[in-house]
């Protein structure tokens, strides 16, 4: 049984279509990547999945129980964690405090969760950062608390919603490590972005929506010459290169 | 609070500053040797109690209520009404009283943090106003006339005594009895803050989607909060009650008192726990100035210049007197409380640009 299980998931806004019929599953241990232009659904997809939006029709599942329309506190507590692609650091609380709302998902006790978070912030490389303030901290820095804190949750799969957007290329390196390392600790990855490079290399399967449709699913090596792909999400611009790695 | 407050706590100058305060209030009846100035220390300690209550729900849920006085009213009627009816003693009253508030505020709070957004703040007017208009149409408690509650006689004259909770001959124990409900509210305070439920509404005032993302059952966390600053506000009305030993709707549930409460913790620093202690210990003494030179009570002057303060403190102070504190104290020390590599301090700088930047392309 897969770990996630997305069948026929359709999401309207009114007139607007924002995901059609969209089905895939992920694996436990895998990296997933979904990618597609802006607009093409992805972030409507997570938020359906993790409990922000109720889908207009179909059914989700983590490891086998139906969370359709499930309230999202309760998804997380289901083992499924989530960041937001416009990150919502608490601006009032420090790097620690932040990952600590996280770690009490696990636990009641504060002496607890102050050792969950101070472990996770070392493992994420905030250790210098964790008695800064939200809003004191640079754009990088703010989305690696996102990723630290839904980590501190305890999650058996942690859906990333473009976590290396905005980020330099060095920092985007550091991130691919992370997402590594995070799934080396047991944890599967869904990964959603928009810049397709940076998926390609870590993914072990990726899934593309182009106006709230999958149009294609397979191994990043298939999905860079899909010619449906490039078609319509690459254009002219991305020239196929060999980028799988494992 | 931060984690900032927390640590200072610990140290040494803490201590003794605390210490050194612990033993003025112990004396301050001593000092003060006049009824009507020992009427504003306690009045002073009832609104300190009274505001820090209402930042378990106003400072650290974030969630504005302009309608605390229905809960300590609650808290007046129940203990009097079970002391004149059924002669309970008052400290049993006063848990009664507690109870009532609580589960009236869970009733009340379920639907009102359901609706969401900003409706909380009127929706707390409006429940205060109605529970006013009862009480003011309702036999059983008196109605607008109010009640009296019986006096403690000894030899048939006006005596003192703990167990009815009355002091009719020396009003001192009344000034210890709320020196002793501001520790234990401040000590309960100090408890949620460092507590998971602390850790959670500070989440929650800051976003609540993402608290949600994070497991974190909003409207849960929000019904602890307002049963929390229900049942403390219900004691301290019981006391007051019996400071008093007359209630009347008007005198325990208007308007201004609720609004009062709010500005005393606003002034002082919503969120923090010396906050609203401070607050009050500033506004209280000024307000009964005020009241005696304008001439009579409650009437519209009050709620007037209340609401103008609270907005001037909103622009200009939104962290109130404790965020002065901080400011000098920062000033002081340096800011963090380890020191800020170049990188960090450069970080801290470069942070609302990069924010504004990522905010309007996301
Ligand atoms: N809450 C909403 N209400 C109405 N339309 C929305 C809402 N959220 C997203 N949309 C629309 O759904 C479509 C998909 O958006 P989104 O899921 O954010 O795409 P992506 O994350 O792939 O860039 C867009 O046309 C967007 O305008
Ligand atoms: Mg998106």
């Amino acid at each position: 049984m897969a770990l996630l299980e997305v069948d026929g998931v359709t999401k309207q806004f009114d007139g607007l279509v924002a995901n059609q019929d969209v089905s895939f599953h992920v694996e436990e241990g895998e990296i997933v990547g979904l990618i597609g232009p802006n607009g093409a659904g992805k972030t409507t997809l997570f938020n359906c999945i993790s409990g922000f939006f109720p889908p207009t029709r179909g059914t989700i599942r983590l490891d086998g129980t139906d969370i359709t329309g499930w309230a999202p506190e309760r998804v997380v507590h289901q083992g499924l964690a989530r960041t937001f692609q416009v990150v919502r650091t608490f601006p009032d609380l420090t790097v620690r405090e932040n990952v600590m709302i996280g770690a009490f998902a696990r636990t009641n006790s504060t002496a607890q969760a102050r050792r969950i978070a101070d472990e996770l912030i070392a493992f994420t490389g905030l250790a210098s950062r964790a008695d800064v303030l939200g809003a004191n901290l640079t754009i990088a820095d703010k989305k690696r608390v996102e990723l630290t804190r839904a980590l501190a949750t305890g999650p058996r799969l942690l859906m990333l919603d473009e976590v290396m957007a905005g980020l330099t290329p060095t920092e985007r390196v550091q991130a691919v490590e992370l997402i590594r390392a995070i799934r080396e600790r047991g944890v599967t990855v869904l990964l959603v972005e928009h810049v397709m490079e940076v998926v390609m290399p870590i993914s072990h399967r990726v899934i593309v929506l182009d106006s709230g449709r999958k149009i294609a699913e397979g191994p990043p090596a298939a999905i860079v010459e899909n010619p449906e792909v490039i078609a319509a999400y690459l254009g002219e611009k991305y020239r196929p290169q060999r980028t799988g790695e494992d | 609070m931060t984690t900032a407050t927390v640590r200072t706590g610990t140290r040494p100058v803490f201590w003794v500053a605390l210490g050194l305060l612990a033993v003025v209030l112990l004396a301050l009846p001593l000092i003060l040797r006049s009824d009507s100035r020992l009427n504003i220390a306690i009045l002073v300690l009832v609104y300190a109690a009274l505001a820090q209550a209402w930042n378990l729900l106003g400072g650290f849920a974030g969630q504005i209520s302009l309608g605390n006085a229905a809960f300590f009213g609650l808290g007046a009627y129940t203990s009097t009404i079970l002391f004149s009816r059924w002669e309970v003693t008052p400290w049993l009253g006063m848990l009664g009283g507690a109870l009532v508030a609580a589960v009236f505020a869970v009733i009340i709070g379920y639907p009102v943090f359901r609706l969401g957004g900003h409706y909380f703040a009127i929706a707390t007017i409006a429940m205060a106003e109605i529970v006013l208009t009862v009480f003011n149409d309702w036999e059983f408690v008196g109605g607008a006339v109010g009640l009296l509650i019986p006096f403690a006689r000894v030899d048939g004259r006006p005596a003192d005594s703990w167990y009815y909770l009355q002091f009719n001959q020396h009003k001192e124990p009344y000034y210890y009895i709320a020196l002793a409900l501001v520790v234990l509210v401040t000590a309960v305070t100090i408890g949620v803050s460092r507590s998971k439920v602390g850790y959670y509404l500070r989440a929650i005032k800051n976003d609540q989607q993402a608290a949600r993302a994070l497991g974190v059952h909003v409207l849960r966390y929000k019904l602890i909060a307002i049963a929390l600053s229900a049942a403390f506000s219900a004691i301290v009305g019981t006391f007051y009650a019996q400071y008093l030993l007359y209630i009347d709707p008007e005198t325990t549930m208007r308007l201004e008192l609720s609004v009062l409460i709010a500005l005393v913790a606003i002034l002082g620093g919503v969120g923090t726990v010396a906050g609203p202690l401070i607050g009050a210990a500033v506004l209280i003494p000024a307000a009964e100035l005020t009241r005696s030179q304008l001439g009579g009570t409650g009437n519209a002057v009050d709620l007037i210049l209340y609401g103008g303060l609270i907005i001037l403190i909103s622009i200009f102070q939104p962290n109130g007197l404790m965020g002065l504190v901080e400011r000098v104290r920062r000033r002081g020390r340096g800011r963090p409380l380890t020191p800020p590599s170049d990188e960090e301090a450069l970080a801290r700088e470069e942070a609302p640009l990069l924010g504004t930047y990522e905010e309007e392309r996301g």
